[in-house]
């Protein structure tokens, strides 16, 4: 690592005196690659998921009745059939729910159960409990769903041609653009289209809902927010929301697909639960996760584009329509992040970005790992790569010409100032250890020689905004107890779905007591230990929870600190913390010793703790302020080879260089940006959804929807953490989020193979290649390619 | 809830007794089509007529210069059988290319051929070798017995007992797979025989067929340069969510080429 970047003192223990003793330093305090909390039960079974949960006596299993139109007002709903039917409890359907029929995240009007009108192939309209799953599959089959079909739109191009939005556009400003792209020197109009993405997370959706006492609820739901759950299983079943207790211990994948989706489940779970006074248990098969949730947002990107003859860029002008879907869902956030993000790296002197919220009649688009980003910064990158064709450049020149720099050249089309940007030195040192200059010529000259076999070579640099695009979602708790043998049990409000978040937070915890990380136990998420979470999601599990639990951990820490005082006959300014004891000059007391004396002295060993981040700031009327606490910035640089008779291809090498700051776990953060470039990498190049022309979704298993598994990684796949380089901003001991950002260093994999499609024509123009990259579409682009 | 009736005899006469009995009845072979079909209701046969118990239906051999592959011989032992692999390399290679290690064990070779997916992958080799299939009431040669879509010239009653593979002076099989599925989007498979050259293509069409053309033209120039210029019609070709027609059409001469390169 060449650059050097401020450095800080750490920021526990700084009362610690410079003469105590050296002590054994704990194990498993952060910046080490502590295995995941569960690692050895995910192997061997013993990590319990809430399907594998013993069920309580009388658990009924529910299946779901979906509309088989695309757009069809219901006229009536026949149950008879099905309650006929041996082991059927009963059928729920809009009546049936006590209190308010509505699970939307953001704005209100999204029925649980559609009361009036079914929106798409697959929209549950009914559900059937049963006394077992098979049961409730066959009476679901049994119940006759009566309705007039209406015109349905079904696709992007027609919603955007109808202007068939579900709210107005939304436009980020900053200059005159129009004036600027008739001067520019030069002037590009171009686009591209990017497809949905299944979650596919391997743990389907699931929730149990156990009634309790009076009017009281239990719910286990698989849910990145569960206090969202809590929400809306209480005002659907018109309970406060202290009667209703929502409780994941952990999720096998989520991905963003179990944030606003998992209220489905967990709210049809809730009602039937109450209906029947007995447990009731809803696991979606794959097939019907597939069919009912919602994905990753299409998108049509457009750009209008003035630059300079060097390929500098004077004005853009970018309409970014997002396919929503048939609901709101959390389409606000996704367009906001969408056009926040269709900068990247790159600086846009004047600049109009307009998202559309396109209506379609298919399953409710959600949150998807990037949220809305990956798309903004697909449009940018495919920008790029048309300016520097059109030039006869290399790309990477064209991109370098135009990052965010110093002085004068830092405002993003959303007013906040671009702070501690790290891309430019991040790819001198990628652009060096992956011999990227080298390669580009001997490639160059491979292509000159070669017909049939192209090969293609790409960098792309990512720069990603952490923190919620909602200033008030940026907010935490944390509730730590410290028992009297010295163990320590934690709760907040992250969620743990296999990305980490457990033993980052309770690294924090062991490095603030300065004990070992086995002595800290990370606890299911529940409402009624932390209340008034935020979702998991937006990367922001770590920073949000880590701070929290930081405090709340410091909170006892201090409390103890006086009592170990005492006990040590030392000025409390001189005890430190370190090797599982408190230690003041010679004198030590175990940490287990001194929890019992902090309960001898009648002092507290339990906290809660909070934390909101801070600096942060939004006006969605203006849609200006600084919406982003800092950034995670990556660079990847990938090579492929095409088959230009077939359009198939190969990935052959991807270097990787990712800021998380100081790391927290190396290990997981390693297997994070691992696992998000793979998901992205299957985003771009393989995962097609595909509808027919009545709107059902054909490709719903695996059968038929692809995923990258470990035969689709490049087989040369380097990956480096930027060294030296803590936040600048005052994160969780100076770590940046993870969870996100490496999703799109797999645009650089899109980007080499538009690199050797243009390797199949003379130049002058991008390669006519859009996302996700299959044989057939890369096949199009190279015949579009060639003279 | 929905019942049947299932049966393992152990003789091919049981088996068709069985059979001549009930319309609804249905032969099990490997069921890894049947199975899934009838989990999701599309089929409800009153009785199952599994073939597994049927020794004489098992296994690969060797008889007056050809290969004989018993109806219910898994994929995974055609692909790994020596006989085969040094007689008839393109059938081995086709047989370890279908699906993944659990569909090579428990599909069979005469499950596939009485199906007749327009996506599998026996149908080419069967075709392009000019095999015959032997049943328990007569033996129909390759070029009869495929008809179209999920139709072959099979009776009612009338089971797969064998196919008898003529060992040809080269063959190979090229596919381009559904990524997911493994299935054939396109598959070629080539042979020189003593008759002459065989092109048989399956994936692309509703169902396995042969390329003239093709054929004439590598029977004067075994090479790929001689048929690299030969397009099939995409007229009848499935588009799907898998392909397009024009693509498919595309890949067949792709395809083709690869195999002849590859029987060198």
């Amino acid at each position: 690592m060449t650059r050097r970047g401020p450095v800080f003192a750490p920021d526990d223990n700084a009362a610690a005196p410079a003469r105590a003793r050296p002590t054994a330093r704990h194990k498993g305090g952060v910046s080490e690659t502590a295995p995941h909390d569960s690692a050895l039960r995910h192997v061997d079974g013993g990590a319990k998921y809430i399907d594998d949960m013993s069920e309580p006596a009388g658990c009924l299993h529910l299946a779901l009745v979906t509309s088989e139109w695309a757009h069809a007002r219901i006229t009536g709903i026949d149950t008879a059939k099905a309650l006929a039917l041996d082991g059927v409890a009963t059928v729920i359907a809009a009546g049936d729910i006590p209190g308010e029929n509505d699970m939307a995240p953001v704005m209100p009007g999204e029925p649980l159960l559609p009361p009036e009108v079914a929106e798409y192939v697959g929209h549950p309209v009914a559900a059937v409990a049963a006394a077992d799953f098979e049961t409730a599959r066959q009476a679901a089959k049994l119940v006759e769903v009566h309705g007039e079909p209406l015109q349905p739109v079904l696709d992007l191009d027609d919603a955007i041609a109808r202007e068939h939005y579900l709210l107005a556009p939304i436009v980020f400003q900053r200059g005159d653009p129009g004036p600027a792209l008739s001067e520019a020197p030069r002037r590009l109009q171009g686009g591209t289209r990017v497809g949905c993405q299944d979650h596919f997370y391997l743990e389907t959706q699931v929730a149990l809902a156990v009634p309790q006492e009076d009017d009281e609820m239990v719910v286990y739901s698989g849910t990145q927010h569960p206090t969202e759950v809590q929400h809306i299983v209480a005002h659907l079943l018109a309970v406060p929301h202290a009667a209703v207790q929502v409780e994941v211990r952990r999720m096998g994948g989520a991905f963003g697909g179990k944030e606003s989706q998992a209220s489905l489940v967990a709210g049809l779970a809730a009602v039937a639960a109450a209906k029947t006074g007995r447990p009731v248990k809803l696991r979606l098969d794959r097939d019907s996760d597939m069919l009912v949730t919602g994905k990753r947002h299409a998108f049509k990107l457009d750009w209008d584009v003035g630059f300079d003859d060097d390929g500098r860029i004077l004005a853009v002008d970018m309409q970014l329509a997002g396919q929503c879907g048939w609901s709101v869902d959390l389409s606000p956030g996704v367009l906001s992040r969408a056009l926040s993000h269709a900068d990247n790296a790159y600086y846009y002197p004047h600049v109009r970005l307009t998202g559309l919220f396109c209506k379609t009649n298919t399953q409710s688009n959600t949150a998807f790992r990037g949220f809305g980003g990956p798309q903004g910064m697909l449009a940018a990158e495919a920008m790029l790569d048309a300016i520097a064709r059109s030039l006869g450049k290399d790309p990477l020149e064209v991109r370098r010409l135009n990052l965010y720099a110093a002085p004068d050249r830092l405002l993003t089309p959303y007013h906040q100032t671009v702070e501690h940007f790290r891309i430019p030195e991040m790819i001198d040192q990628l652009v060096a250890s992956s011999d990227y200059a080298r390669r580009r010529a001997e490639i160059d000259r491979f292509n000159a020689g070669n017909d049939v076999i192209k090969r293609g070579l790409a960098l792309a640099p990512v720069k990603f905004g952490i923190s919620f695009n909602k200033p008030e979602m940026n907010q935490a708790g944390a509730l730590v107890n410290v028992y009297t043998d010295g163990s320590v049990a934690l709760n907040h409000g992250g969620t743990e779905m296999g990305q980490g978040v457990f033993v980052k937070v309770a690294q924090v915890v062991a490095e603030v007591f300065g004990i070992d990380l086995t002595a800290v136990r990370a606890t299911a998420t529940t409402t009624a230990k932390v209340p008034n979470t935020s979702p998991t999601a937006a990367s922001s599990g770590s920073d949000l929870n880590g701070m929290a639990a930081k405090q709340a951990a410091e909170t006892i820490r201090e409390r103890m600190r006086a009592v170990a005082a005492e006990q040590l006959e030392a000025d409390a300014r001189a005890v430190t913390f370190a090797g599982n004891q408190a230690v003041a000059g010679n004198k030590t007391i175990g940490f287990g010793e001194l929890a019992q004396a902090c309960h001898q002295a009648r002092v507290s060993l339990s906290s809660t703790g909070y934390y909101r981040t801070p600096k942060i700031h939004f006006d969605r009327e203006t849609n200006r302020g600084r919406p982003f606490y800092y950034y995670a910035h990556g660079v990847a640089v990938s090579e492929v080879a095409i088959d230009t008779l077939t359009g198939e291809w190969k990935p052959l090498r991807t270097d990787i260089l990712h800021d998380v700051g100081s790391s927290l776990n190396p290990g997981v953060d390693r297997g994070q940006i691992e696992g998000g470039f793979i998901q992205g990498l299957g985003w771009l190049t393989m995962e097609e959804c595909v509808w027919d022309a009545e709107g059902r979704l054909l490709t719903h298993a695996p059968s038929t929807y692809k995923i990258p598994t470990a035969r689709d990684v490049p087989r040369d796949l380097r990956i480096e953490l930027l060294q030296n380089a803590p936040n600048e901003e005052a994160t969780a001991f100076r770590s940046k989020a993870v969870g996100e950002p490496p999703l799109m260093l797999a645009n650089s994999v899109w980007l080499a193979l538009r690199d050797a499609v243009h390797a199949c024509g003379p130049g002058g123009r991008a390669a006519a290649l859009d996302a996700p990259a299959t044989p057939e579409k890369i096949l199009r682009a190279v015949e579009a390619m060639r003279p | 809830m929905y019942q049947f009736d299932y049966h393992r005899p152990t003789s091919l006469d049981e088996a068709a007794q069985i059979l001549s009995q009930d319309d609804e009845a249905s032969l099990l072979a490997g069921g890894q089509t049947l199975l899934p079909t009838m989990k999701q209701r599309l089929a409800a046969p009153s009785q199952l007529v599994d073939l597994s118990g049927i020794a004489e239906l098992k296994g690969v051999r060797e008889d007056s210069g050809q290969i004989i592959v018993g109806a219910m011989t898994p994929h995974d032992t055609v692909a790994n059988d020596k006989t085969v692999q040094a007689k008839i390399p393109g059938l081995a290679h086709l047989a370890g290319e279908i699906g993944d290690p659990q569909v090579r064990n428990r599909g069979t070779i005469g499950g596939s051929l009485a199906n007749n997916d327009p996506a599998s992958d026996y149908p080419g080799a069967v075709l392009g070798l000019g095999a015959t299939v032997r049943t328990n009431k007569r033996e129909i040669p390759a070029d009869d017995f495929f008809l179209g879509l999920f139709e072959t010239a099979l009776d009612e009653g009338e089971l797969i007992k064998e196919v008898a593979f003529p060992v040809p002076k080269k063959s190979a099989y090229a596919k381009f797979h559904n990524p997911a599925s493994r299935y054939a989007i396109v598959g070629a498979f080539v042979a020189s025989t003593e008759q002459g050259v065989r092109v048989a293509i399956t994936g692309a069409g509703p169902c396995v067929f042969r390329v003239p053309e093709m054929e004439q033209a590598l029977n004067s120039n075994w090479s790929a340069d001689a048929i690299k210029d030969i397009k099939v019609a995409a007229d009848d070709f499935n588009t799907d969510l898998h392909a397009s027609a024009d693509y498919r059409a595309h890949l067949v001469t792709v395809m083709a080429k690869r195999a002849v390169q590859a029987a060198g």
